[in-house]
């Protein structure tokens, strides 16, 4: 969807398309009231889920929902915004483990005249109202993680250090951040000082139904397949307590179905999408592949 | 004067050839040094006898002078005249054999004990029969015989010479190069030489010429084959030899061969199946041999055991045809090894379809064949029968349906997904009170109907029982429960049938397939009464054959109606209750019709592929109709017996009562308290009833049979039988445990622990008592060869933990004072300053800031099973660390073969220690702080907790030595063990606690974990301590080598961290790395 190879971020497109189109988003429960809710009470949401399950998808959707144009920025976002556009509706920043405190909050730089302040994503996402969306959160530095404390309590302020300034949120403003649980590194988790400033929408697969409808709008392979691969997707999570890391992301179903769509054989689409991306354990690639050729004719 | 003996003899040794007087003199002066005078004039003139015995001796004169002095250096005089003399017997005979013994004395002497010098010198003596050859080959015997005696005991010499005198009789020639050849092959034989050398000699009869075939053929064979069994190989040799067997040679050659080609450890198998052979018919072995490795081209080693007893069996019979069975020349023999080799074993796809159920059924699926169910003596008898209980699947040993493996794994998966069908699509989940979504629901009318009817039982004393599952409720309301039952079951097995192709689409053709096979083995549906054939025509239809099926002309119109049921079931929407419906209507249509088997011209064959849809009108009519029948012609319905239809192979045994008895004890067990419980007495009560027993056996054997039944379905549920007596199984155990209160820890180094009650949601206060102890001191060998073994790997994992080291070494920015200045912090701070900002100091960057400060308690289980023998099983060869020297890799090689021998015997808890030595080097490598303890004990008031290396002491040769002395013990009981290392680590100061269980199975003690019910006891308690852990700031983990440890891990550890080691050889490389990895 996002096209990389534009020379700059400002011929992103990204706004137009989003104008045009509502992202596609199913809405499965009762996350779309619950997160309307939130955002008109000020309160930042956590959302919890395995990978591929459309987190990050329903922040878009909740984005255009609230109307309000997305923009995705990168995560060092120093390119300057062209003149007169101001607002910065859905600021993504996807975590790392160097992304420090002034990556967020801003810099200053040097120029021919002098020193220049530059927002970092944060401090305008703030200013602007827009929805901050912190994807993969733990993977950031502590230190970041603190900064948000401000930001998600009563106060909602983004105090700046280096301009001594403090910036108080716009109303439209709102903190969304994701986690994935089950992650086996002892040492990243989210502290129980910042799980508490969030209310927490728990993500999962969608039920099997739902889960085809949307393979079947997202790949364009007929429902039929769709139906299938949903199928698949329910039979290989049932392995997950049996040395399945991860069960099969809606996303990797998605992507069997693109493949089938293009003409791919079937059982091959799903080997490569689905079976071989899941595990490299032998016996358990096996197994997943006597599930798909049972399935699949 | 003294010296005239001598003068005379040096006077008599001029009249001989010069040389003789020239060796002489040249040797004169050592000798006399050596020995003395008058031991000289001995000397000298014992060579003028030699030298004037015949014409030429005076060649062998030269000779004893020349070797003398050489000689004399090792012999005491005595000695040396003994030597002497033998020299002057041989040259009395040929002059030649002199000169070649004593050529060969000066290398054999100082070889040879001096006593045994004329027992050597005969050795070559009996060689020489006069004749030159013979001379020839005596001489040629003194020649070798100084590497002979150099590398062969002598009695091994004495032997050998007497073979080759043996030889030498039949062919000078060979027995010439068979000396050569001795030499140059029988040093290197060790301890199997005698063997070979009792098998040539057993030859000499027979066939001598094998001999020298077969010192050529020995050196391979010794390399070939495991050195262990060579001497047994040898033996056999020799004793087909002694039976007279002519190509021994060929023999050696093909066993050689095919004895390497199977792995070392099953060559004493091979060589068990030669020696029945040998028994039986010793000229069945070479046969046997030579086809042997292409055989086991074909089948792997277990299944050769088969088709060598087929072979056996053969030869009992008619010898000819089993020596053609092992020269797989015989027919028999090829379409044996056919099967076998497409013969898929259960064990080897075990795991796959346990995981393939797995994912269908979405619940956690074992995989066990059949015989143990039957073993299990809770109702399933047949052992060829698939069947599930609810929460295993059984699955036959071996499958050789087809001559391909891949249609052999079809059928697996046929097979198994049809009994996982009756999980995923609820043939279990029968309710009795909900209702048919295809039928109307004529189940509760018909049960007040028969409950009216009881009810005027009743009152003429007539006790109703009360039914305990929901099929048993279901089928008790017809008279004939059996017919009930087989009609159940032929449409539930359709409904699963259709279902199943419905939703797994790509196993359509491997089932079409198997379903025609099931219809070409059906019985004759026209030799059968009109009931039986109305059963056996559902059947067929439920097989989809739904043309050209033969029916009775009379019962036309209830045959359309069957098969309008039996369409209704083949629907996706169709669930277990409308099988109970269309189950109601067959049987009320079957039941009322004759017995009688009709005449052959009363059969038509009918299309029943579009019956028409079912109507209840339609069907009702014909009920009237055929009750009239009935009524007119007076049958009351009983007649001769009916019998079952034959079972449908691969549907396997379906036992829904069973199930739903066995789930309904189960939870009766998780839930105490809800309702009554069962009694063994409703138990047998109820299996009295069921239509699923099949039980041949006489009246009193049958009360019998259903109280072994009953109970042994109570232990499979985990209820304890309750009239077992105390002190006998395991019953009493339990409630032992469960009585008393609080303990105290009073003793010294005793701690009392809380205990998790998953059941009461709460602890058990002072429930358990854990001892600490210090494991005693063994050898630190342990410790060091384990270190040794792991060479490679060791230095990888040390190279891969210092690479942490490093890691935190890397430069730490925005410090006030460092090494150096930090650009971007300076340019900022700059910045700052032209801003008039106050700038930040923090410019510099410094090193090695970030200190590591991880504390981790390893907890081992020591618990008795891990005493178990790992076995051979494949293991993954590392050969990431194989030197490029040549040199350096032979000695890595051999130091991995040492590994491998050695590991063939080894137990889990020795990978444990391995992988604790392994461990201990990585973390003195980084320095964290550590301790490592095990863990056993048994019942709560003895938990034992055994100090390895505690978390304040140092590291050093007590630890080494502990480690040697790690055994397995008792029990798990998991809880307690790791409420005490929590208290270890509460007391340590680091920021990054870790506690690292490592175990081989569940949790397990006394009153903790008894199969059944308690086993979640365990689990829930070891869930708790790790969750205290956590609360503590202690992040647990937990390593399991049980590979079913997916099962009960998700429950115990929840979302802290655990892996399961499919692969247990794994161990020593994952446990350190897996350690790296959580502490990064």
């Amino acid at each position: 969807m996002v096209q990389t190879d534009q020379p700059s971020y400002k011929e992103y497109a990204i706004e137009e398309f989003l104008v045009r189109d509502e992202p596609y988003y199913r809405v499965v429960g009762d996350e779309l009231d619950l997160f309307t809710a939130a955002y008109h009470q000020h309160i930042p949401v956590l959302l919890k889920g395995p990978t591929g399950c459309g987190k990050t998808r329903f922040v878009e959707y909740m984005a255009w929902k609230l109307g309000r144009p997305l923009s995705v920025m990168k995560e060092d976002g120093a390119q300057e915004l062209k003149e007169g556009e101001v607002r910065v509706p859905l600021v993504t920043i996807a975590c790392h483990e160097d992304l420090t405190a002034s990556d967020l909050v801003g810099r200053y730089l040097l120029d021919a005249n002098g020193t220049r302040w530059i927002d970092g994503p944060m401090t305008r996402a703030v200013k602007n109202g827009a929805i901050l969306y912190l994807d993969e959160v733990v993977e950031a530095r502590k230190d970041t993680t603190v900064l948000i404390h401000p930001l998600t309590d009563h106060r909602r302020i983004l105090p700046i250090e280096k301009t001594g300034s403090i910036v108080e949120a716009d109303d439209r403003f709102l903190l969304c951040i994701s986690y994935n649980p089950g992650y086996q590194s002892a040492l990243k988790d989210l502290k129980h000082s910042t799980r508490q400033r969030f209310i927490s929408i728990e993500f999962d697969y969608p039920p099997r139904d739902i889960e085809a409808e949307i393979i079947a709008r997202e790949s364009g392979c007929t429902a039929e397949i769709a139906d299938s691969l949903a199928k698949l997707g329910e039979k290989i999570r049932n392995l997950k307590e049996h040395g399945l890391q991860e069960g099969a992301s809606t996303r990797l179903l998605i992507y069997a179905g693109r493949l089938i769509s293009e003409g791919i054989e079937i059982r091959r689409a799903c080997q490569v999408a689905i079976v071989w991306t899941l595990t490299d354990e032998p016996e358990l690639q096996r197994s997943i592949e006597e599930v798909v050729s049972s399935i699949f004719e | 004067m003294s010296t005239s003996p001598l003068a005379g003899i040096e006077v008599e040794l001029a009249k001989l050839p010069p040389a003789v007087l020239e060796a002489y003199k040249e040797a004169v002066e050592t000798i006399e040094a050596a020995f003395g005078e008058e031991e000289l004039v001995l000397w000298a003139k014992e060579g003028l006898a030699i030298g004037t015995q015949t014409v030429r001796s005076w060649e062998s004169a030269v000779e004893y002078y020349r070797v003398g002095p050489q000689v004399s250096r090792f012999l005491s005089f005595p000695s040396f005249m003994q030597w002497a003399r033998c020299g002057t017997y041989l040259a009395q005979d040929s002059p030649t054999l002199a000169v070649a013994f004593f050529k060969a004395s000066s290398s054999i002497v100082p070889n040879l004990r001096p006593q045994y010098i004329p027992r050597w010198a005969g050795l070559g003596r009996s060689l020489y029969k006069g004749t030159w050859k013979s001379s020839t080959l005596a001489a040629k015997f003194f020649e070798v015989s100084p590497d002979l005696v150099r590398n062969l005991p002598f009695w091994d010499v004495e032997v050998f010479a007497s073979l080759i005198e043996a030889m030498s009789y039949k062919s000078y020639d060979v027995a010439g190069e068979c000396l050569v050849l001795g030499r140059d092959v029988l040093p290197a034989m060790g301890r199997e030489r005698e063997a070979f050398l009792s098998m040539a000699r057993a030859l000499i009869d027979g066939s001598w010429r094998e001999i020298k075939t077969c010192l050529e053929l020995v050196p391979r064979a010794l390399q070939q084959v495991d050195e262990n069994q060579t001497g047994r190989f040898l033996k056999l040799g020799e004793r087909l030899a002694k039976v007279g067997l002519r190509d021994t040679s060929r023999f050696l050659a093909d066993g050689t061969l095919s004895l390497s080609k199977v792995p070392a450890g099953s060559q004493g198998y091979i060589l068990d199946l030669c020696e029945t052979l040998l028994a039986t018919s010793p000229e069945a072995v070479p046969p046997f041999l030579k086809s042997l490795s292409g055989v086991l081209d074909r089948i792997t080693i277990s299944q050769l055991d088969s088709w060598f007893h087929r072979g056996v069996d053969l030869l009992k019979d008619n010898p000819e045809s089993g020596i053609a069975f092992f020269k797989v020349e015989s027919n028999t023999s090829v379409a044996m090894l056919e099967t076998l080799s497409s013969s898929l074993e259960l064990d080897r796809v075990k795991g796959i379809i346990r995981l393939y159920c797995s994912a269908l059924s979405g619940s956690s699926i074992d995989i066990l064949d059949t015989q143990e169910l039957v073993r299990k003596n809770i109702g399933w008898v047949d052992e060829d029968s698939a069947a599930t209980d609810g929460t295993k699947v059984f699955l036959p040993t071996i499958v050789d349906h087809y001559h391909d493996k891949q249609d052999n794994f079809s059928w697996f998966k046929v097979v198994s997904t049809h009994q996982v069908g009756h999980l995923e699509f609820g043939s279990f989940l029968f309710d009795f009170t909900k209702p048919s979504g295809l039928f109307d629901d004529r189940r509760f009318p018909l049960e007040e109907d028969v409950n009216a009817g009881k009810q005027a039982a009743e009152e003429e004393g007539f006790e109703p029982t009360q039914s305990l599952t929901d099929i048993g409720r279901f089928l008790s309301l017809f008279q004939d429960r059996q017919l009930a039952f087989d009609l159940f079951t032929v449409l539930e097995d359709c409904r699963l049938d259709y279902r199943i192709k419905v939703e797994y689409p790509g196993i359509r053709r491997a089932a079409n397939r198997v379903q025609d096979e099931a219809l070409a083995n059906r019985p004759n549906i026209q030799e059968m009464g009109v009931q039986e054939a109305l059963v056996e025509l559902l059947i067929h239809m439920s097989l989809e054959q739904f043309t050209e099926l033969p029916v009775p002309i009379e019962y036309k119109d209830a045959a359309v109606v069957l098969a309008q049921i039996l369409h209704e079931l083949r629907n996706a929407q169709a669930e277990v209750e409308d099988t109970a419906e269309a189950t109601l209507r067959a049987y009320e249509i079957i039941s009322r019709i004759t017995k009688e088997n009709p005449p052959e011209e009363d059969w038509e064959q009918e299309d029943l592929e579009e019956p028409g849809d079912f109507s209840e009108e339609e069907y009702e009519s014909l009920i009237d109709q055929l009750q009239a029948g009935q009524d007119a012609s007076g049958e009351s319905g009983e007649g001769e017996s009916r019998e079952s239809p034959e079972p449908v192979d691969y549907r396997g045994d379906f036992k829904p009562e069973m199930v739903q008895l066995l789930t309904r004890l189960q939870s009766d067990q998780d839930q105490q308290g809800e309702g009554e419980p069962i009694s063994q007495e409703m138990l047998e009560q109820l299996l009295q009833e069921s239509s699923e027993l099949e039980l041949d056996a006489e009246q009193g054997d049958i009360n019998d049979s259903m109280s072994a039944f009953a109970q042994n379905l109570m232990k499979e549920a985990g209820t304890p039988p309750p009239n077992s007596q105390p002190g006998q199984g395991y019953g009493p155990l339990l409630h032992d445990d469960d009585q008393g209160g609080e303990l105290e820890a009073r003793e010294p180094k005793t701690f009392a622990y809380d205990e998790w009650d998953f059941r009461a949601n709460d602890y058990k206060p002072r429930w358990c008592i854990v001892k600490e102890k210090t494991v005693d001191e063994g050898d630190s060998t342990f410790y060091n060869d384990a270190l040794k073994n792991y060479l490679s790997l060791s230095t990888h994992i040390k190279r891969q933990f210092e690479l942490i080291m490093p890691e935190s070494m890397k430069k730490i920015y925005r410090l006030t004072d460092g090494e150096d200045i930090d650009l971007n912090a300076a340019l900022e701070a700059w910045a700052d300053l032209r801003m008039n900002v106050p700038p930040d100091e923090k410019i510099y960057w410094h090193r090695n800031r970030n200190r590591r400060d991880v504390a981790v308690v390893f907890l081992l289980d020591m618990s008795a099973s891990t005493a178990e023998a790992i076995d051979e099983g494949r293991q993954v060869v590392d050969d990431r660390d194989a030197p490029d020297d040549p040199v350096e890799y032979m000695v890595w090689l051999r130091r991995r073969r040492e590994g491998l021998v050695r590991r063939n015997y080894k137990r889990i808890i020795d990978l444990e220690k391995e992988s604790t030595a392994l461990l201990i080097q990585a973390l003195e490598a980084i320095g964290d702080t550590y301790g490592i303890y095990g863990f056993s004990g048994y019942g709560r008031e003895n938990v034992e907790f055994y100090v390895i290396k505690d978390i304040d002491e140092g590291f050093g040769d007590k630890v080494k030595r502990r480690i040697d002395k790690v055994t397995p013990l008792h029990a798990t009981r998991m809880g307690a063990a790791i409420r005490h290392s929590i208290t270890k680590l509460e007391k340590i100061d680091a920021t990054t606690k870790i506690l690292f269980l490592i175990s081989d199975g569940r949790p397990q003690d006394r009153g903790y974990s008894r199969e059944g019910v308690e086993k979640e006891y365990a689990v829930h308690d070891t869930h708790m301590a790790l969750i205290e852990a956590k609360r503590k700031d202690i992040t647990p983990f937990c390593l399991t080598v049980d590979k079913a440890g997916h099962d009960y891990l998700k429950g115990m550890c929840g979302d802290m961290g655990y892996e399961v080691l499919g692969d247990i050889w794994a161990l020593p490389e994952r446990l350190p790395m897996l350690y790296r990895q959580l502490t990064l």
